[in-house]
């Protein structure tokens, strides 16, 4: 157990700090809600109701969305583009799908290749791409769930100012779905950008996000 | 709940009419007429009598547009759904409607 346990520490961590942090908006964002009915008079909800609402949905699932397009698109470039001196990058003459061999593919699966590896044909093209797959799917399935509970909570805000409500394809292509889209899109590329370009120059030891803290700034590719 | 509201008020039952609405549409009609709502709600261009077409609920606030042209706007409240504004006619589009009563 306790080997269980320190062999799956980071996924375990991150899971518990998801959940605290979860749990810590819902009950922020309940207290806030209400404090809202209050000043404009309307009646007060529950936890439960809150959760289950449109406001906390489209607050949670906008974040996810860009989340997972964050890693998505990480995913996708780093197959092309390089970053010189960057651990976030391949090193620079590897770009692109490379070879079957080189990635362990068809005749060149090792024995303890998984064996969608091995097989060759559509479920070695499946497998070899699944991280991209699933990874962009889970962000088509945020974005579309984020436009849904937007909707919802967009069309409440019109009927208390007595205007009609609008349909989801009109609602996509409001300024209050793009802006809670590109604010969430911004941070996230800013992010991501500035972690390849900071890591060139700065380290930090003993973290596999980080080259080794000798290993010159001109050196490619190469993780602590 | 619309359709009550419209039907009371072609049989020219006030009271009832007023039943349907909120406590605050309510007390501003009879603020603004400066007499009972159950009279004052009689008086005014709402449509007497009504079949909802369009009924489109979000959370806990609805629309309901008449067959016969104008919509009303819903809350739902402690007491239930309760009218917040009825005789209501689009002005422009992404602009609040006009309404006949609101609260």
């Amino acid at each position: 157990m306790r080997r269980f346990l320190r062999e799956n520490s980071l996924s375990i961590v991150f899971l518990a700090l998801f959940v605290a942090a979860l749990m810590g908006q819902a009950i922020a964002g309940h207290a806030d809600f209400n404090e809202q009915q209050v000043r404009h008079g309307d009646p007060t909800v529950t936890l439960g109701r809150y959760v289950v609402s449109s406001e906390f949905g489209v607050d949670v699932m906008e974040n996810w969305q860009s989340e997972y397009l964050q890693f998505t698109l990480f995913i996708l470039l780093t197959v092309w583009l390089l970053q010189r001196g960057s651990p976030e990058s391949k090193e620079l003459d590897k770009a692109g799908r490379e070879s079957d061999q080189k990635q362990k593919v068809g005749a060149y699966a090792q024995q303890n290749s998984p064996r969608w590896a091995k097989v060759g044909g559509i479920r070695t093209t499946i497998y070899e791409n699944s991280l991209l797959i699933v990874m962009g799917s889970i962000w088509l399935a945020t974005w579309f769930a984020q436009s849904v509970a937007g909707r919802v909570q967009y069309n409440s805000d019109r009927l208390g100012h007595h205007m009609d409500p609008v349909s989801w394809l009109a609602y996509i292509g409001k300024p209050d779905f793009w802006s809670r889209t590109l604010q969430n899109w911004q941070s996230e590329f800013l992010a991501v950008g500035s972690m390849a370009i900071l890591a060139v120059y700065l380290r930090q030891r003993g973290s596999p996000e980080s080259k080794p803290v000798g290993a010159p700034h001109t050196s490619t590719g190469v993780e602590g | 709940m619309a359709q009550r509201f419209h039907a009371a008020l072609a049989y020219g039952n006030g009271h009832a009419a007023c039943d349907q609405l909120s406590e605050e549409t309510a007390s501003k009609l009879e603020q603004q007429e400066g007499r009972p709502c159950e009279k004052a709600i009689l008086s005014l261009k709402i449509p007497k009598g009504g079949t909802v077409a369009v009924r489109r609920v979000e959370v806990t606030s609805a629309y309901m547009g008449l067959a016969e042209g104008s919509a009303d706007f819903l809350d739902e409240g402690p007491d239930g759904w309760r009218i917040s504004a009825a005789g209501c006619e689009p002005v422009a589009a992404d602009r609040p409607y006009q309404c006949q009563l609101e609260g």
